[in-house]
């Protein structure tokens, strides 16, 4: 026993994450960026300040992005929201050289390809909104209220699957968080676990 | 699959989705969850976690079939779906059939691939007396404390969580307190408080996501049961604490007036012993008050959501300031520049008060012992602390009531047993030799309180520190010359006057103005030698390179880093060994309580410093040292460490 205590004294404590980037906790201020879009125009979250806000993570790629655009889903949402006055930004942090790094003109043709309705394509390469934002999975999303406040973030829907056929019977997230918002209530599932592909980072 | 490429565990991490098996069963046919093996752990780019399998991974499921069969064969049919990732990600998904023979016999094929995957399975949680596991909620953090012999011997210990679909999590961190004992805290994202436990798998083996890995699966249901492990090990840290408060009096901070009291009771050796005792008491309780009034502001300063740590005290540099006019007064006190006697109101006492002057001064003895021996985190007393300080109010209580019970058993003992005294030499005239001779002590450790002011504050302060000090033994020898029975009340109150504007006209001035705009000495500026000075940053990016990485987390005022400093981590040898293993040397001073370093010194557990870590690069988990250093620790936990690195 007494070596026992004495062990325990002297034992090796270890920990092993130290730095874990989290997405900025709900409720928070919504941190900014400043980022040139497909159209070379600068877009920041704080010139936005007095509308909402949408940030979509987007890797035209990945199977679970395709889901939502091939289906027709996210524009219908886009044009939605963009008729109330939401601000859709869709953000590309993928690595040149990774799976859906896209150019300016790459991102023009895949927009109109697609016919997406979002207010601006950012261009993310070195992934500085991405890792600021803790975006990990695309399509991963947030809502940020008139006051720059994130309301919600987390995943599109409920079905965390690749198939368009679950869309139709999944609850939508981010248009419940807006609806909700926009109507002065409190959003009631504020945090869930986004669904996706990983963001491809270098 | 294609070597690098990986399908997803149960719980996917921050991305992907776990394959998913539908079966298409003939009427009757039962069909069981599918058993996942331990999973490996696999880290990405932008701190993206991810649990999965690479390269072949069986995922078995338990079909039951209906009591009776008829006819010769049955078909079982599957639709499996899965999302394969590497750089890039696939959806799969295919229909599998299986057609079996309908038979009374059974017969097994695919034996070995089968009792490979099912040794990889995690177990059942063990009996509680092999392991013992507690969920604690702390705000938005869940902890997951498991106790249990058998996992002392493995250097990788993990948890994978399986929340429920509602509930967010990030990445768990592993802790080890002691041995066998491991504790992983889970952030919950999700804002709900009633989440107060999650299933989950504790993973165990020599490294990570090596292939010796076992597992013990905790369902919810285990949880509640392992409860009352608590009393146990809070009595084994109270046990520390009393112990490490008996090493306060060997410390070299308090040494200087622990002999003071001895030599007290050596006074009163032949007197009354109803004296002897009522001194000894009033001087153990001056150690409980400060003890408890410590505890009590720590309390409050945690329920505010202070950070709080062991000897924060010291980092304010006013404290300092008062505790070296402290230390100076009693030191001339010692030298007979002047008699402490209180003011007559208080020997008088509105209340009745009937203490003698003799016991108050033994009260004060015993807060201002204690007040010195906060900075000499011993060792036992570190393993004690670390333990309160994540522990409700009631048990910092009880804790720091242990810890004032240790240090002032000795003395207790004297005063309850006087006839101990005799073993002590007779009084004297050699008595006031010792007593002058312990001023000098005092003032060795007015030096000591110096030098931190120096490091907090820089030269000027110092300087201003010693003009108010100047001031005041002006002021204390003027009180032994003039302000005494004999002088006429007008001398008396004149001299009262002159000692009152000296003692505050030059702390307002001194200390006040002056003091107070001298320079905050920033941890870059100080000379560290070839260590380089702590930041998060810098830590953060020697740590993700993968180079091996050793912190020495340390103050001014602490003694014991001193201590380890000169005579292990700058030793001749141990330069050396850092050198030789190439280890990146990161001096963290803590003196004027840098925030960056007192999260990291929370996040091993440590209420303060000293604390000793080495990263031992490729991401290998922190190795922590404990208080008191030796060279062998170093040397042995360098070789074997870089060795092991190595292999990997």
């Amino acid at each position: 026993m007494k070596t026992k205590l004495l062990t325990a004294l002297l034992t090796i404590v270890a920990s092993t994450t130290l730095f874990a980037a989290d997405s900025p906790a709900v409720g928070t201020n919504a941190p900014d960026f400043s980022l040139t879009d497909s159209k070379g125009k600068t877009q920041s979250v704080s010139q936005y300040k007095g509308k909402y806000v949408v940030l979509e993570w987007f890797n035209p790629e990945c199977p679970f992005v395709k889901k939502h655009y091939g289906s027709g889903n996210m524009q219908k949402l886009q044009e939605e929201f963009a008729g109330k006055g939401v601000v859709w930004l869709s953000i590309d942090s993928s690595a040149p050289g990774l799976e859906g790094y896209l150019t300016a003109e790459q991102a023009n043709a895949k927009m109109a390809e697609w016919k997406t309705k979002q207010s601006a394509l950012v261009l993310d390469p070195d992934g500085k909104a991405g890792r600021t934002y803790g975006a990990k999975n695309t399509p991963h999303m947030f809502v940020i209220n008139p006051e720059g406040k994130i309301v919600y973030e987390g995943a599109i829907d409920s079905k965390a699957t690749p198939n368009p056929s679950d869309i139709s019977g999944a609850t939508n997230y981010v248009k419940v968080a807006l609806e909700e918002s926009m109507g002065g209530k409190t959003v009631s599932n504020a945090n869930t676990k986004p669904y996706g592909c990983s963001v491809k980072y270098k | 699959m294609v070597p690098n490429w990986h399908t997803y565990w149960k719980f996917p991490g921050d991305a992907g989705i776990p394959t998913e098996i539908n079966w298409k069963l003939p009427e009757g046919w039962k069909v069981g969850e599918i058993q996942w093996p331990i999973p490996l752990k696999l880290d990405e780019p932008g701190d993206i976690q991810i649990y999965g399998y690479h390269d072949e991974v069986l995922l078995m499921q338990e079909i039951t079939p209906p009591a009776s069969l008829s006819g010769n064969a049955v078909k079982l049919v599957a639709e499996a779906s899965w999302l394969v990732c590497e750089k890039i990600c696939i959806p799969g998904s295919a229909n599998l059939k299986l057609d079996l023979p309908v038979a009374s016999q059974s017969g097994s094929v695919n034996e070995e691939i089968f009792s490979r995957y099912r040794r990889s399975l995690p177990q059942n949680w063990p009996d509680t007396k092999v392991a013992r596991s507690t969920w604690q909620r702390e705000g938005n953090e869940l902890r997951l404390t498991v106790e249990s012999a058998a996992l002392a011997n493995y250097p990788a210990a993990d948890f994978f969580p399986l929340p429920e679909p509602s509930v967010v999590v990030s990445h768990p961190k592993t802790e080890r307190a002691g041995d066998g004992k491991i504790i992983f805290r889970v952030p919950i994202e999700t804002d709900d408080k009633n989440v107060s436990a999650l299933k989950g798998i504790v993973i165990f083996g020599q490294n990570q996501n090596g292939p010796d890995r076992n597992a013990w699966s905790l369902t919810t249901a285990v949880v509640s049961a392992a409860a009352p492990s608590m009393p146990d090990a809070f009595w084994k840290y109270l046990l520390f604490g009393f112990i490490g408060g008996f090493i306060l009096n060997l410390m070299p901070c308090v040494l200087p007036v622990i002999s003071l009291k001895i030599f007290g009771f050596i006074q009163h050796a032949g007197q009354d012993r109803r004296r002897i005792l009522r001194s000894g008491l009033a001087f153990v309780a001056g150690i409980f008050a400060w003890f408890i009034g410590l505890a009590l502001l720590l309390i409050s300063l945690k329920s505010a959501g202070r950070e709080i740590t062991w000897a924060f005290q010291f980092t304010n540099p006013y404290f300092v300031v008062g505790m070296s006019a402290v230390v100076l007064v009693f030191a001339l006190n010692l030298f007979g520049v002047f008699e402490i006697s209180l003011p007559q109101f208080a020997n008088r006492g509105v209340l009745g008060w009937t203490a003698k002057e003799g016991d108050a001064g033994s009260f004060f003895q015993g807060v201002f012992a204690t007040v010195l021996a906060t900075p000499c985190t011993a060792p036992f007393l570190g393993t004690a602390l670390g333990f309160a300080f994540t522990q409700s109010g009631w048990t910092i209580l009880v804790m720091f009531v242990a810890i004032a019970a240790g240090m002032a058993f000795p003395y207790f003992l004297l005063a309850a047993q006087p006839a101990w005294l005799r073993l002590l030499p007779k009084p004297g005239p050699w008595m006031v030799r010792v007593k002058q001779l312990m001023g000098f002590l005092l003032l060795a450790t007015l030096l000591f309180l110096l030098a931190v002011l120096g490091a907090e504050r820089g030269v000027e302060a110092i300087i201003w520190t010693s003009c108010f000090l100047l001031a005041l033994s002006l002021a204390c020898w003027m009180k032994g010359a003039f302000i005494i029975p004999t002088a006429s009340a007008t001398s008396r109150f004149i001299s009262i006057v002159v000692v009152l504007v000296l003692v505050i006209g030059s702390g307002y001035f001194f200390i006040g103005q002056k003091f107070a705009v001298a320079k905050t000495v920033s941890a870059e500026t100080a000379a560290h030698g070839d260590w380089q000075p702590f930041t998060p940053q810098l830590l953060e990016s020697e740590v993700k390179q993968g180079h091996a990485v050793f912190v020495d987390f340390t103050a001014a005022w602490c003694l014991t880093c001193k201590f380890n400093e000169a005579k292990v981590l700058e030793s001749a040898a141990v330069r050396d060994a850092f050198q030789r293993h190439g280890i990146t040397k990161i001096k963290a001073d803590w003196t004027n309580a840098d925030p960056a370093i007192t999260k990291i010194l929370k996040q091993f557990g440590r209420p303060g410093v000293p604390m000793y870590v080495l990263y031992p690069g490729n991401n290998a988990e922190p190795i922590l040292f404990p208080e008191l250093l030796t060279q062998n620790l170093i040397l042995e936990k360098l070789e074997t460490v870089s060795a092991q690195v190595a292999a990997k």
